[in-house]
Formats: C-alpha cells, sequence, structure tokens
C-alpha cells in the first residue's frame, strides 16, 4: 500500500524551482551576509558611525537596493578610469573589482585554473549580470593594466558587453609613457562625452576633480589616526569604508567618512584604543581585498594584529594621490587628471617597483609598522613575482614579511588563520624582547 | 605658541597671490624706483635694465661687461679692486635671496607671467617643450653667459673689436622692453654704424620679438635661455634660502611638474637630491604649494623652514577642503 502510495505524493507536490539568477543572488546574499556579521559582531567597541556602511553594503548586496537613479552608469574595471572625468559628466562611476567566492566560481569556466581570483570573480559576476548598487551598465571601460584584465577584454565582450578599451603604459618613468598616457585620457573624455551624450566643461570638470578631492581629503584625515601609538580605528572598518568608495554616492561617502572620521577623533580625546596594548601593527600590501572577500584583514585583527596601514588599489592607492593644476581650463584640467592615475601608482604591473618599495618603507616609518602581509591572489602573477624584492627590501629594514597566497575560497580559512596566528605571536614576541633588551 | 600659529598660517597661504603683490612692488622699484630717487645699486643679480633711465637698480651683466673690457694690464692690477667689490656686493645680493630674484623680483620676469596671464585670460593652452629639445635648448644660456663674460675679456686683450662692447646688452630684450615704461622707445633701432653694429641690434630686435611670442605661448620662455639664470646657478650651492626635497617622501605623482613653469623634471623624479634647486629654476615655490605630501618639499633658510608642502595647504589651494570645518 505504502510502497504505492509514495510516487503519487511525489506528484502532487509542488516543485518550486530556483532560477539561477535567484540562486546567485541567494548565494552573494549569504557571502555578504556572512561577512558583514563577522566584521560588525566578532570585534568590541564598534563604532556607531560605522552602521551606515555595513548597512549600505546589506542593502546593496542583500536586498539588492539600487543607489543611484537616472543617472548614466559607468562601469569601471580597473583603479586607472578617472573618476573626475565620469563625474564632470553627471554620470556614476561604479568600480566592478568583484571580490565573491560564488562569482570566482562562476567566472572560472573562462579562465586557466590557475589565474587571479578577482579577475575570475568579475567575469562571473558580469556574466550574471549582477552589477552591485545599479540597474544596468550604460558603458563599461577597460584598461590594459595587467595582462590577465586585458586578456579578459574580450572574454567581457563575448558575454555580450561593449567594452571600451583604454589604453595604459607600462612604463611610467618615460616622458613617452606620459604623453601617451594623456592622449588616452584626452581621447577617453572626449569619446565618453559623445558615447553618453553628455557634456563636459570647465566648470563641471572643476566641482568633478574638487569632488574627489573632498573625498581624498576625508581619507586622508582618517587615515592620519592611524598613526597614532593607540590606534583608535581597525583596518577592518577602513577597508569597508574604501570598498563602499566603489558604488556609494561621492557625496554621501564623503560626508559618511568624516562622520567616522569625528567619531574617531572623539575616541582619541577619550584615550579609546580599538586594539590591544600590544597588538602588533600590521601594513598590509598586495592583491586587493574587496568585499566580502575581507578574510585576511578579520583573521588578522582576530588574532589581536591591528592594520594601521595599506598598499593596495582598493584601500590606500585608490586616494593617495591627488589632483593638482596650474591653470583651471579644460587643457590643463584633463592633462592633470591623467597624471594623477599615472605617475604616482605604485601598481606591480609597471617594469620597476621602485616607487612601490618607497612607498612601503615610508608607510613602515610614518606609521610605526611592527610587520608586514603581502597578500598574492593565486596566480596573480605580478604581485607574486614581486613578492621576491619585497621580501628582501623587508628584509634590509627588519620588519617581519607574511607572504600568504590566497584565493576567495572559504575552505583555506583554518590553515591561513594558524599562520596569521603565529605571525602575530612572533611579532608580539619580537616586541617583547625589544622592549626588555 | 604664537609662532607656530603664524607659521601654519603661511603654510597655507596662497603663494600665487603673494608672488603677485611682491613682484609688482619690485617691478616698479627696479623700473620707476628712479623718479623717487630709488637706487640700489648696479650689482643687481636680475634683468633690471641700465638702458631705463629711470632705473631704481641695474643689471650686474651691464656694469660687469663694461669692468671686463678693460686692457688686461689695467685689469690685473690694483685698480681693479672695484671689479671685485663690485662682485662681492653682487654675491652678497645673491646669496641672501637665491634664485627667488627670478620668481620674485626680475623684471623681465614679471612681465613674461602678465604675458601668461593675459594668455590665460584668452584660454590659450601653453606649449611645452619636448624631452629632447628640452635638453639641447637648456645649454643656451650657457653660450650667453660666455658671451658675458669671455668677449669683453677679449675685447680687453684686443682679440676682439671693441664694437662688441656690452654686446649681450645689446642682444637682450630687456633693453629694448624696459625703457618702453618709461616711455623710451629709442632702443628700437638697428645701429648702421659698422656690421657688428647691425648683427647685435638685428639680433636684439629679433630676439625680443621672440620673447613676446615665446613667452605668450611658453611659460617663462625667456628664463630658459637667461645668462643671468647660469651665473646664479654657479653659485647657489652657497645661498642662504634653500630649495630642499626629501625623496622619501616624495610618491613621484608629478603635482610639482605639472605645476613648474621652467618644465624641470628633477623636482618630481629625483628621489635622492636634497637640494633640488636646478639651474632652470626660478624659486616661484609653485612646486612646494602644489605638493601634497608632508615636508616633501620646503624652502629653508639657513637651517630654518619658512615654507613647508603640506596636506591641508595643498587642500585648501586646491579648493579640497571642507566647508564645514
Amino acid at each position: 500500500m505504502k510502497q504505492n502510495e509514495q510516487p503519487e505524493k511525489a506528484a502532487r507536490r509542488v516543485r518550486k524551482v530556483e532560477n539561477q539568477k535567484a540562486r546567485h543572488q541567494r548565494h552573494e546574499a549569504m557571502e555578504a551576509l556572512k561577512m558583514l556579521d563577522a566584521l560588525r559582531h566578532d570585534f568590541s567597541k564598534p563604532l556607531s558611525s560605522m552602521d551606515y556602511f555595513y548597512e549600505l553594503f546589506e542593502k546593496v548586496y542583500c536586498r539588492r537596493e539600487k543607489l543611484h537613479s537616472a543617472k548614466p552608469m559607468v562601469g569601471t574595471l580597473c583603479i586607472q578610469i578617472p573618476y573626475e572625468i565620469i563625474y564632470a559628466m553627471d554620470a556614476v562611476p561604479v568600480r566592478l573589482c568583484n571580490g565573491f567566492h560564488t562569482n570566482e566560481q562562476s567566472g572560472g569556466e573562462f579562465m586557466p585554473a590557475k589565474s587571479c581570483s578577482l579577475v575570475k570573480a568579475t567575469l562571473g559576476m558580469l556574466k550574471q549580470e549582477d552589477i552591485p548598487g545599479v540597474d544596468k551598465l550604460d558603458y563599461l571601460v577597460h584598461p590594459t593594466t595587467c595582462d590577465q584584465k586585458t586578456k579578459s577584454i574580450s572574454m567581457v565582450e563575448e558575454i555580450g558587453y561593449d567594452v571600451y578599451h583604454m589604453e595604459f603604459p607600462r612604463v611610467k618613468e618615460s616622458e613617452e609613457s606620459r604623453e601617451y598616457w594623456r592622449r588616452t585620457i584626452r581621447k577617453f573624455t572626449k569619446d565618453l562625452s559623445k558615447d553618453l551624450g553628455r557634456k563636459i566643461n570647465r566648470r563641471s570638470l572643476k566641482s568633478a576633480i574638487q569632488k574627489v578631492g573632498k573625498a581624498q581629503v576625508a581619507y586622508h584625515r582618517l587615515n592620519e589616526l592611524r598613526k597614532l601609538k593607540s590606534v583608535p580605528i581597525l583596518g577592518k572598518d577602513i577597508f569597508l569604508i574604501t570598498n563602499a568608495f566603489f558604488f556609494d554616492d561621492i557625496e554621501r561617502w564623503t560626508e559618511m567618512t568624516l562622520a567616522v572620521c569625528s567619531e574617531v577623533e572623539a575616541r582619541v580625546k577619550e584615550e579609546v584604543s580599538a586594539a590591544g596594548k600590544r597588538s602588533p601593527r600590521i601594513l598590509y600590501t598586495g592583491s586587493p581585498p574587496i568585499f566580502p572577500n575581507l578574510k585576511l584583514p578579520y583573521m588578522i585583527e582576530q588574532a589581536d594584529g591591528v592594520i594601521v596601514a595599506d598598499e593596495s588599489c582598493s584601500a590606500n592607492r585608490l586616494f593617495n594621490d591627488m589632483v593638482s593644476v596650474d591653470e583651471w581650463f579644460m587643457y590643463d584640467m584633463v592633462d592633470a587628471v591623467a597624471d594623477r592615475y599615472l605617475k604616482g601608482c605604485t601598481c606591480p604591473i609597471f617594469t620597476k617597483n621602485d616607487d612601490r618599495k618607497r612607498r612601503l618603507k615610508e608607510l613602515i616609518e610614518s606609521y610605526n609598522v611592527d610587520g608586514v602581509v603581502y597578500q598574492s591572489f593565486a596566480g596573480c602573477q605580478v604581485y607574486e613575482m614581486e613578492q621576491r624584492s619585497i621580501q628582501q627590501q623587508m628584509e634590509a629594514l627588519g620588519i617581519p614579511m607574511l607572504y600568504v597566497e590566497t584565493d576567495y575560497s572559504p575552505g583555506q580559512g583554518g590553515q591561513l588563520s594558524t599562520r596569521i596566528e603565529a605571525f602575530m605571536e612572533s611579532l608580539k614576541v619580537k616586541n617583547r624582547r625589544k622592549q626588555e633588551g | 605658541m604664537m609662532i607656530n600659529k603664524i607659521f601654519q598660517k603661511i603654510q597655507k597661504a596662497d603663494i600665487r597671490k603673494f608672488r603677485f603683490w611682491i613682484q609688482l612692488f619690485l617691478f616698479v622699484i627696479f623700473v620707476y624706483g628712479g623718479y623717487v630717487a630709488i637706487d640700489v645699486g648696479r650689482e643687481i643679480p636680475v634683468f633690471s635694465c641700465g638702458y631705463d633711465r629711470e632705473a631704481g637698480g641695474v643689471c650686474y651683466f651691464m656694469s660687469l661687461q663694461h669692468q671686463l673690457a678693460r686692457p688686461w694690464e689695467r685689469l690685473f692690477s690694483g685698480a681693479s679692486l672695484g671689479v671685485l667689490s663690485a662682485f662681492g656686493v653682487f654675491i652678497l645680493w645673491f646669496i641672501v635671496f637665491n634664485k627667488a630674484w627670478c620668481g620674485y623680483a626680475c623684471p623681465l620676469g614679471t612681465m613674461q607671467d602678465w604675458i601668461t596671464a593675459l594668455r590665460k585670460r584668452l584660454r590659450i593652452p601653453y606649449s611645452t617643450y619636448s624631452e629632447e629639445s628640452f635638453k639641447s635648448l637648456k645649454k643656451i644660456k650657457y653660450i650667453f653667459l660666455l658671451i658675458v663674460i669671455l668677449f669683453p675679456l677679449l675685447i680687453g686683450a684686443g682679440l676682439l673689436d671693441p664694437e662688441w662692447r656690452g654686446g649681450f646688452c645689446k642682444m637682450c630684450p630687456g633693453r629694448l622692453i624696459t625703457p618702453m615704461f618709461v616711455g623710451d622707445f629709442s632702443q628700437w633701432s638697428i645701429d648702421f654704424s659698422s656690421k657688428t653694429a647691425i648683427f647685435l641690434t638685428t639680433f636684439g630686435i629679433a630676439f625680443t620679438v621672440v620673447f613676446f611670442v615665446g613667452s605668450f605661448i611658453k611659460k617663462r620662455f625667456f628664463c630658459f635661455f637667461c645668462p643671468m639664470s647660469a651665473m646664479h646657478y654657479i653659485f647657489s650651492p652657497f645661498a642662504l634660502l634653500k630649495l630642499k626635497k626629501d625623496g622619501e617622501k616624495c610618491t613621484k605623482c608629478g603635482d610639482c611638474y605639472r605645476v613648474c613653469d621652467m618644465q624641470i623634471w628633477d623636482i618630481a623624479d629625483d628621489v635622492k637630491s636634497r637640494d633640488i634647486l636646478r639651474d632652470d629654476c626660478i624659486f616661484c615655490l609653485k612646486c612646494v604649494a602644489a605638493c601634497p605630501e608632508e615636508d616633501a618639499l620646503q624652502v629653508d633658510i639657513v637651517k630654518w623652514a619658512i615654507f613647508k608642502s603640506t596636506k591641508g595647504g595643498f587642500a585648501k589651494r586646491m579648493g579640497f577642503e571642507d566647508e564645514t570645518e
């Protein structure tokens, strides 16, 4: 009797088949929420001004709300696409570099097994047409920065996007490269204006430069506070703030960052520290931590370290160099904007990495760093290759460095956190010896 | 405390306005000083031309060429104590202010800045030299310096026609332009008395035309060829005012190079030299004002810093400061 009943029941049961997009969004939301909860609740003394940023990420990745309306959306696939030019046309730049494991998996089909997680995840996201905070993209700009990004342009086109190819030089010291890049940006300015049907003029570009400048100043003000002896803000919060800059409304972002500044400054007055007394001060460098792949900053600070400085394109490098204009006219402003994105850049894709080494040294000295954590995404050849020279430089400076190769998979967790804990312990021992001796 | 506050204020100052007023003031002194009996001497290390009959102070090259052209037996005798003392006065003037003479005091330099202001008003972009032409053209000022020093000596030795006396002055655009400010246009003529005179005065007119056209399209066009600038550079290591750079703090972003009227690459790209003053520098300090890195560039007098690059100052000058503060 029972045997006969079963198929009947099965037939009657209404089966809800989740479509692929919904499934993907559910996975993303799960991933995002897990990281947000960890960042929010696993640390003591949370800053209340950070709530805005936690909610922003939840809004974008969990509730799928859209942030911008009625303005053209310009997707950017690297740090080198000038925000100022896009804002000057009253369009919104959205940086698409992605940090989701879900996307890494779905983007994996395009790339060789051992290739950059970031590039894979970005391809995956574009394939799912699931752009954070945005309904649809009106424009997509892809610079020829590293090899993997350059080669992925044709894959993005294969998926069905129109991509603007932005040519980027790989030598930055020469006068030729400066001129080449300036020409690229001048052309981009013209092309974007034509394609979007939006005008750019002296006034709009000046106000865009100042808008971005104000955001940079806000970031610098916050960053300065990390130099203090008792560090008033954790690195995980900074990464979340700088990651929000990828897609948030810039003026609101600046306002909210200044709110964090005020709260942190008040903390400094009350002598409240976000980290322990003996927490090793860490400089983070290497492949960019992009939400929700903030596992490394999370692990470092869970292991009682505190990230006081960073050198990566999802944080410091986004804000570091500023535009300086001599004559406030289009001819000078566009070139000035171009220079900002080339000359000071410490990306490892360039032939030489002297500037990156000097930046690291300067950060180590002015932020009083105890140790360096260098992350390279497995398959990110340029960071992997530079590791050796940075290691040598750190040895010369007497600063211990931990090199970790990671990807976006959560599986690595245990082994990685053990290494990080051991590194933090060794730094503490070293500090104690220094104090005693 | 008070001094500290004043120092902080200076760091946020609008260097352009400051410079504009100093330049105007010194322009009036040098070009019109004679009307109110101002005379600061004939050993001034800028192109304040002696052909201007109301000059409040005269370019050292005028007297230098004159003095060096003495017959050698007189030049190398006790009678030349005056030559040495004039040189001493020149050095004293120079050592205090270094090349700031160029950026703040030179009437010819100031005129070029005004021509630049006119160009800006017309919204015409400026031009720059390519790296190669920069490197070859910059040698010209040393050739002119040779003319200033060597030619009079050759005249004194009897090896060169005395027609070449004051040769550089005759070639210099300052001779034609400066007197115009007091209504004297008589220098705009060709002297047909000899072949040399024709050459020198024609060169002078041509150079002056080039001066106007050049400085309209290229910032501080003439300074690039100025023998006084070359002369300064020889003595600048001993100057009290210094332009210094801390290469460790430099990110090589090139903001300083961007605003540099003289296109000096080293200001951005050299991260080793402490003394970053180069021969083409006019010490205008635009680079220090345009540097967003704390203490990367600074101006010292003896060993005290008087003006430094600061994040706050940069932000203020660029209009990046938050209004609420």
